[in-house]
């Protein structure tokens, strides 16, 4: 795993994490790699990695089976959705909203940039 | 006791010997020729093999790989690219100081003396059947055999702590040393032997001096020689010990 | 796991090296051990290792001396120097003689590990590069499974795809009952696996802190306009990095060069913020 210097390490796995059930690779109730197998694949600390669990513990994404391992939550993939909304909109959004006033872009243009993005992807699947 | 185990003793006994492996198998396939060479020579003379022709090769043979033999098991320590990983597997110096003297004393000898054995034995063989030489058994365990086996294990203490103490040129230095204390020994001998016989003007007349050194090697006789001996050694292996337990990098 | 108090300790003819050190290593952690060249990280390693003898102070691993180099704290020590020379003979007969003096030595391991390295048992060590004698004896001193285990410039000499080998094995390796000291130029090879700080400097522990206290207290990365105040290191290039004290702003991920260089030419002020504002005594 490649890392960016600007947001710590253990919050570069949880994103890993959200990925991974957000694209349906980890199941909701599966079981996911334990806290070495984790700090193995991403070549870290397993201190970095168990600070990482304990963040997704508190999210309530996943659960701990004691002496099993741990298991996506019931709702995980909703709860991933939810939390990757809110960083849209109060992360990513507030900063396009920034660069389109430095550079006087229409809401407009934007809208038909989207609509035509959503136009390409709809013929792809077709 | 935590600090000396059998067991550990015998493990890095059998370490030395395995990672040494190759140098002991060339060693000692030069010596094995060397003396087959000239075992067969004698043989040509008389067609029997006397003690004393035996040993005379055999002493030499038997001196010079038992000193390269110290020096190449000790050079572990010294080796600047290797003492680290040497000194710091779990061996107590007391363990190690045993294990280093039984290889290079007891297990040298008997191997070295085994080998050479069985070579010989090999040469009159093979001289019984090409030439009138009688097979006969070696003569090996003569009187100057276990003379000779006394004083490797008078030397050997003072090589292990030379190959120990000296860095560099460690054979050199250290046969330099000996030379060093047997002149000292000698001058002191001479010395005393001068003051006591004063009115003999010992440093005028050759055969005086000649006289003081006989005297000097007589000096050391019956139990004086054993307990000298005794005393000599356990000092040496003594010093050679505190020199392991202050090895530093 | 190891305690060092007010250590001292010179080479024959030369200037004093570390200056009243005093240090403690905890079971599991990775320490991260720098300080510019001839600062005396080996040094200090060869000390835990009983290899050098301090001049004045203690070194003691469970109140043993390390100078003693008593059976009982060599087993519980393993070092994988700098530079080294193995003896050239296959890697099994290696293991096999020299494994016998760890009581916790786990063939197993070794082998796995030895596979992972992508080398193979009956590999004569003669013929291998110095990159792979390397991890030959990475690969033993982690299957030593001593509780202290000290590492002095371990990726020096591993290539690229190695190094990535060398973490993910690093990663599985550590555990609560293991202390782990890498000391290091390389910082980028490791900043994700250490967890603890230590800087040498002038002779002494100018900095020791773990990871998660620098990332409460301070700050990487660019700053903006309004946040020139709390600077305390900045890298003079066009648009560089800096440490700030964080305050308020989002954790970032330490970024260990520039703690190192922060460190080196601020080393009162930073220990304070890390001290909490506590003013430290010698300011």
């Amino acid at each position: 795993m490649d890392f960016d210097n600007s947001k710590p390490i253990y919050l570069q796995i949880v994103d890993f994490f959200y990925e991974n059930i957000l694209a349906k690779r980890w199941h909701e109730e599966e079981r996911i790699p334990s806290v070495r197998e984790v700090a193995v694949m991403v070549e870290v600390n397993p201190n970095t990695a168990i600070r990482a669990f304990n963040y997704l513990q508190e999210q309530n994404v996943i659960y701990n089976k004691r002496g099993i391992g741990y298991f996506v939550s019931e709702n995980g993939f909703n709860k991933v959705l939810d939390i990757k909304k809110i960083e849209f909109m109060e992360v990513i959004l507030p900063d396009v909203f920034k660069k389109m006033r430095l550079l006087n872009v229409q809401f407009d243009e934007v809208k038909n940039s989207f609509d035509q993005y959503v136009n390409n992807i709809d013929h792809e699947k077709k | 006791m935590k600090e000396y185990n059998i067991r550990r003793i015998g493990n890095f006994i059998y370490r030395d010997v395995i990672l040494l492996r190759g140098t002991i198998t060339t060693a000692l396939s030069v010596v094995s020729v060397l003396l087959f060479i000239v075992i067969l020579f004698s043989l040509r003379k008389d067609h029997v093999v006397v003690p004393g022709e035996f040993m005379s090769v055999f002493n030499k043979l038997y001196i010079i790989s038992g000193v390269l033999f110290i020096f190449s098991v000790l050079k572990e320590t010294n080796t600047k690219a290797s003492n680290h990983l040497y000194l710091t597997l779990p061996v107590s110096s007391y363990e190690r100081i045993t294990a280093i003297w039984f290889t290079t004393g007891i297990l040298y000898t008997i191997v070295f003396s085994f080998l050479c054995f069985l070579v010989g034995q090999f040469a009159i063989s093979v001289g019984s059947i090409f030439s009138e030489t009688n097979f006969h058994p070696l003569p090996i365990f003569s009187e100057d055999y276990w003379q000779l086996i006394k004083f490797y294990f008078f030397i050997q203490p003072i090589f292990l702590y030379g190959a120990i103490r000296f860095n560099k040129n460690r054979m050199g230095k250290t046969l330099l040393s000996l030379l060093l204390i047997v002149l000292g020994l000698i001058f002191f001998n001479m010395m005393l032997y001068g003051m006591l016989n004063y009115g003999y003007d010992v440093f005028s007349g050759e055969e005086l001096a000649s006289e003081a050194f006989g005297l000097a090697s007589k000096d050391f006789s019956g139990i004086e020689k054993v307990l000298f001996v005794g005393v000599f050694m356990s000092t040496m292996l003594l010093a050679t010990y505190f020199k392991i337990v202050e090895k530093e990098v | 796991m190891i305690q060092i108090d007010n250590i001292r300790f010179y080479y024959p003819n030369s200037k004093v090296i570390l200056n009243n050190v005093s240090l403690h290593f905890t079971t599991g952690n990775i320490y991260g051990l720098f300080g510019k060249n001839g600062e005396g990280k080996s040094t200090l390693m060869k000390i835990m290792t009983g290899l050098l003898f301090p001049k004045a102070g203690y070194c003691r691993i469970l109140n043993e001396n390390t100078f003693k180099r008593s059976v009982k704290c060599l087993q519980d020590v393993f070092i994988v120097p700098e530079e080294f020379e193995l003896p050239g003979v296959k890697i099994s007969t290696y293991e096999r003689v020299n494994s016998t003096f760890y009581p916790e030595f786990s063939k197993d391991q070794f082998y796995k590990l030895i596979k992972e390295f992508k080398l193979s048992i009956d590999q004569k060590i003669s013929t291998l590069s110095f990159g792979q004698k390397k991890k030959v004896l990475i690969a033993f001193g982690i299957a030593t499974n001593t509780r202290l285990l000290l590492m002095d410039e371990p990726t020096n000499g591993l290539d690229i795809p190695s190094k990535s080998q060398f973490r993910k094995i690093m990663a599985s390796s550590v555990d609560q009952g293991k202390c782990i000291v890498i000391s290091t130029h390389q910082v980028r090879d490791l900043h994700s696996l250490i967890n603890h700080v230590v800087i040498l400097d002038n002779s002494n522990v100018t900095f020791d802190q773990p990871l998660s206290t620098i990332s409460e207290y301070l700050w990487f990365g660019k700053p903006n306009q309004d946040d020139r105040a709390s600077i305390i290191y900045s890298e003079t290039s066009y648009g560089g990095k800096a440490v700030l004290m964080r305050k308020d702003h989002d954790e970032t991920e330490v970024d260990l060069e520039l703690l190192f260089n922060a460190v080196i030419s601020q080393p009162d002020q930073i220990n304070a913020i890390l001290k909490n504002m506590y003013h430290d005594e010698r300011v």
